[in-house]
């Protein structure tokens, strides 16, 4: 009768230290959004402000470079993530699916690109989208990621494993591949798409090297790049900033609450692999 | 001959679905790279045409003391980083596993979360922390040490930058090590319980080894990654204190905005020389384990 009482316990402190570990840095950002300037660094040490004050959230939420980034950079990242499920599915598909003269070749030239470090490339990318005249739009951040071999990998995987019954039956149907495509294998793939959707949004809604090369139009500044300008115009009003930075950061965490069961799983997919 | 046509129009298909990617592949990432690749061969200037040079920059690079340099501060912080990380992943994911139904699953959540959290967040709460009148010296003090301007020491400015390298690869790690864990057979650990196994020998004789594979993944997976990192470095420190936290990527990037004249080639150079290296390292430690894996069987 003792003993599970007590692993009990051990086990429910385990958990405590675990979620402290994982969650900390985070509460600790929030936390000082609340404290007034004079609080924030001060001496002697206080881990909660005097008095709660919404006052950092409220202000710079009412920033109009802030809201604007914000809006902004949610917009490109949902066309984002929108384009590179259509791009990469049906290259998943295809490489699934399909025989075609020189699928090998194909295969391994979308594959390739996982190999290749960002920094060998970011340069002359830069250059590339500079004689396309993209830099100042839209375009430029959201078009260069939009084609994925991680995620196109993860999706034929998923279109490998599916079942070949349905689809054959479509065929003596008369149906096209397209057709397959659209109404079959769409509909059915909303579990690896929450996957690879999340992980597209965050990848744009995380960038920062990308946005500061191209975007210096200041009605087309990406949170990240805002964050990182604030930091260095405005370093000393850490109250404004921490409460700037959970802002920023929700949309993404929000995101992981409501879809926690995909990702878990998803991990388990690729871990399949 | 209908049969000919039916696999024509398949092949076509075909190429509509796969032409989006390939085109956006080649545009962006096959053309920069070869333009890199010849950029790298050649003296480029701006009144003169390019010159073919060689592998000469390639030699510079590698008789550069700074890039050797910039390689062992990313070796170092790769060495702070991932073992650290796959120990406290594993430590963690161990205990997770034993976990069932809704505690598990608000777990899980919990230890994903700071995955998603951006290296300039956390860049910004780990500069925060750092402060002088910050949480850590705040720590310092109640350990009853003296507070440490940890940012601007060049001992510590490496570590530090690590702690936040390591959270924000810990979720990612212990969930893929849990889904390994959950593949080992129950059996296993039943029949060692049976021989009354301790807690540390159930670990060392049957969850390690059975883990090899994943963890040597983790490992080289995380090696790769972490001496490429820059953007805690660039936010946090931008390199200093004296080039304590220039990792070899960071040197890289802060060359290509360098106006002297072959700074271009010579970066480009270091960063492909950098790739070749990961690259076949990586390669040889999978074949290593591979033919390993060949010989047990």
């Amino acid at each position: 009768m003792q003993k599970p009482t007590v692993t009990k316990v051990l086990s429910a402190v385990f958990m405590v230290v675990i979620a402290f570990t994982a969650l900390f840095p985070l509460a600790w950002m929030a936390i000082a959004g609340f404290k007034g300037r004079d609080e924030v660094l001060r001496s002697p040490f206080q881990f909660f402000p005097d008095v709660w004050r919404w006052q950092n959230y409220v202000e710079i939420a009412q920033d109009e470079a802030f809201s604007k980034a914000m809006v902004v950079t949610f917009a490109g990242a949902a066309i984002f993530t929108v384009c590179s499920l259509l791009v990469n599915s049906m290259a998943a598909y295809a490489f699934a699916r399909l025989d075609f003269v020189g699928k090998q070749f194909w295969w391994v030239y979308c594959i390739m690109p996982m190999f290749i470090p960002m920094m060998a490339i970011l340069l002359t990318s830069f250059v590339v989208v500079v004689e396309l005249g993209m830099l100042n739009t839209m375009a430029v951040l959201i078009i260069p990621g939009v084609a994925s071999s991680f995620q196109m990998f993860f999706l034929r995987q998923f279109y490998l494993n599916y079942p070949l019954a349905v689809e054959e039956a479509a065929l003596v149907d008369g149906a096209s591949r397209w057709k397959i495509y659209t109404t079959i294998f769409l509909p059915q793939s909303k579990a690896p798409f929450v996957v690879v959707g999340i992980a597209s949004f965050l990848a744009y809604w995380n960038s920062y090297v990308w946005p500061v090369l191209t975007i210096t139009d200041p009605d087309l500044m990406q949170i990240m790049q805002l964050l990182g300008t604030f930091r260095s115009d405005r370093g000393n009003d850490w109250g404004m900033l921490m409460a700037g930075s959970t802002l920023a950061a929700l949309p993404t965490i929000v995101l992981v609450l409501i879809f926690q069961r995909y990702i878990v799983n998803g991990v388990r997919i690729a871990g399949m692999k | 001959m209908q049969r000919t046509a039916k696999h024509l129009r398949s092949g076509l298909t075909a190429y509509l679905m796969i032409a989006p990617m390939v085109i956006l592949l080649g545009i962006f990432v096959f053309w920069p790279l070869i333009y890199s690749i010849y950029l790298s061969m050649h003296r480029i200037s701006f009144y003169k045409d390019p010159a073919f040079v060689g592998f000469d920059f390639y030699k510079y690079v590698l008789t550069d003391p700074n890039f050797w340099d910039t390689m062992l501060t990313g070796l170092k912080y790769a060495l702070f980083v991932v073992p650290t990380g796959i120990v406290i992943a594993l430590i963690v994911a161990t205990f997770l596993k034993n976990l069932n139904g809704r505690p598990a699953s608000i777990m899980k959540t919990t230890v994903y979360v700071p995955t998603v959290v951006s290296s300039v967040v956390a860049s910004i709460i780990f500069l925060f922390i750092y402060q002088d009148e910050g949480l850590a010296n705040w720590f310092m003090g109640f350990l009853g040490v003296e507070a440490v301007n940890w940012l601007n020491s060049p001992g510590l400015a490496l570590p530090a930058i690590a702690v936040p390298g390591v959270w924000l690869g810990l979720g990612i790690s212990t969930l893929i090590l849990l889904a390994a864990m959950h593949d080992i057979p129950a059996n296993y650990y039943e029949a060692a319980a049976l021989d009354g196994a301790s807690a540390w020998q159930r670990m060392r004789y049957i969850t390690l080894p059975n883990l090899k594979n994943v963890l040597l993944y983790l490992f080289v997976t995380g090696f790769t990654l972490a001496i490429q990192e820059f953007q805690l470095p660039l936010i946090m420190t931008n390199g200093g204190p004296v080039n304590a936290t220039t990792t070899p990527n960071l040197f890289i990037f802060r060359s290509f905005r360098d106006n002297t004249e072959y700074a271009t080639s010579f970066s480009l150079a270091a960063s492909l020389l950098l790739f070749v290296a990961l690259g076949l390292i990586s390669l040889l430690i999978f074949k290593l384990v591979k033919s390993d894996k060949a010989l047990d069987s």
